[in-house]
């Protein structure tokens, strides 16, 4: 199996899905695709490879830095750790912009916000944090309403 | 009585609120920024012009953070139908905007080791550095914008001071940040020094200032913090003098336009704002 090309691939089929988040009207379809089809295809990838490689890894391991790179020195634990990135960074940005829909903040202002998932994830999970926040302590927020979070 | 919502919620500030709530997911943004930058500022050993290279991304965040606030806080000087104007609400989303892209890059550069500002090392730098430009006068422009409507907005009784502020502050502020940035960015080799240094070491605390040469930052400064002292001054008018108000800030408005003349003056002629 190449590897490298499936590292290319996944890389490309997750930029395609952040460009139709960042830019395309929220489809219920699109969001369904981007959740169920394209972050479920990168999990059952992510699934496979552990399956298959994870545990031949000499030395492996979560306990250190040491056994986390000797994971890292096999290509496709490697390529699982990939896509466990590109999975988890891209339904963080799907939660992102529902909930930022539901908030009311514009899609110019979303825009970067994702684009900082996409490049650094935690960056913009905690942009968006502080935008939920900070509003909320300004308490702009109708008075008497009590929100519930049905989602979070 | 109180309403319970469920999701998904829509809309959860009114019309009126709007132009508010966008200008604080604006500061939202800064503040998220500005946590991880005041801590890299006190691990981060890299250097530009010899001040730390998050210097400049902590300072942008901070005064951003301050110009959006003052925009939320002097909004609520309009009428409800007028803050869900379109146009108000446009200015709004224009002023967070083109703050979060600014701080985006101005951060992102920090991050890389290298500077935002006066930065033609290489053509993608060249011209991100003309369209940071182009950002800072979509601030400037919005907060005019608000200005000019809260001018035309008849005083409430006891805020005609901090009304008329309001107005002249964010109108003339924009209009002497933009003469003395302009001024400031075509600095081109020279950057912001007048005279011989190309450093930011042992500049005045907090602000940075040259102490040895002249500073083109300073005059921008004065300039722009006119959105904040005005008001201030109206709104301190209204409670001590409130007969006085309008003189008051009238004056005031005549004080710091010679106030950022001389500052520019004096970093023209190439000498320090303090030693």
């Amino acid at each position: 199996m190449d590897f490298d090309a499936a590292f290319a691939a996944a890389s490309q089929a997750a930029m395609l899905g952040w460009l139709a988040l960042i830019l395309l009207p929220r489809w219920r379809l699109l969001v369904g695709a981007l959740r169920y089809g394209l972050i479920g295809a990168l999990a059952l990838g992510y699934a496979v490879l552990a399956f298959v490689f994870f545990f031949r890894v000499e030395g492996g391991g979560f306990d250190g830095i040491a056994e986390v790179r000797a994971l890292f020195t096999s290509d496709p634990v490697l390529l699982a750790g990939w896509l466990h990135y590109l999975a988890f960074d891209l339904f963080v940005g799907v939660w992102i912009a529902l909930r930022a829909d539901a908030l009311g903040l514009s899609r110019l202002l979303q825009a970067p916000i994702l684009l900082a998932t996409f490049m650094f994830g935690p960056v913009g999970l905690l942009i968006f944090y502080a935008c939920r926040a900070l509003p909320a302590i300004a308490s702009i927020a109708p008075k008497g309403t009590t929100h519930v979070d049905a989602y979070a | 009585m109180s309403t319970l919502t469920l999701d998904p919620q829509r809309g959860a500030f009114d019309a009126a609120d709007s132009a508010r709530s966008t200008l604080l997911f604006g500061v939202a943004i800064q503040v998220a920024l500005l946590a991880p930058s005041l801590l890299a500022y006190g691990l981060d050993e890299r250097l530009i012009n010899g001040v730390s290279v998050w210097s400049k991304p902590v300072k942008f965040q901070l005064s951003l953070s301050l110009l959006l606030l003052t925009v939320v806080w002097l909004l609520p000087l309009l009428p409800p139908a007028r803050r869900a104007s379109r146009r108000v609400r446009w200015a709004s989303l224009a002023i967070a905007t083109a703050a979060t892209l600014e701080i985006a890059y101005i951060t992102l550069q920090a991050a890389r080791g290298r500077a935002s500002h006066y930065n033609a090392d290489t053509p993608i730098e060249t011209t991100l550095y003309a369209v940071m430009g182009v950002g800072a006068t979509t601030i400037v422009a919005g907060a005019f914008v608000v200005g000019v409507a809260i001018w035309r907005t008849a005083p409430e009784p006891g805020r005609a001071g901090l009304r008329l502020g309001a107005a002249i502050g964010l109108t003339l502020g924009a209009v002497l940040t933009l003469i003395t940035a302009g001024i400031l960015s075509n600095g081109g080799e020279a950057g912001h020094w007048v005279g011989a240094s190309r450093t930011d070491a042992g500049g005045l605390p907090l602000f940075g200032w040259s102490r040895t040469v002249g500073d083109l930052r300073v005059p921008h400064f004065f300039a722009t913090h006119i959105m904040q002292a005005l008001p201030l001054l109206g709104l301190a008018a209204d409670r001590i003098a409130p007969r006085r108000a309008r003189a008051a800030v009238l004056a005031g408005a005549g004080l710091s336009v010679l106030v950022v003349a001389a500052a520019f003056a004096q970093a023209s002629l190439g000498s320090p704002f303090l030693r």
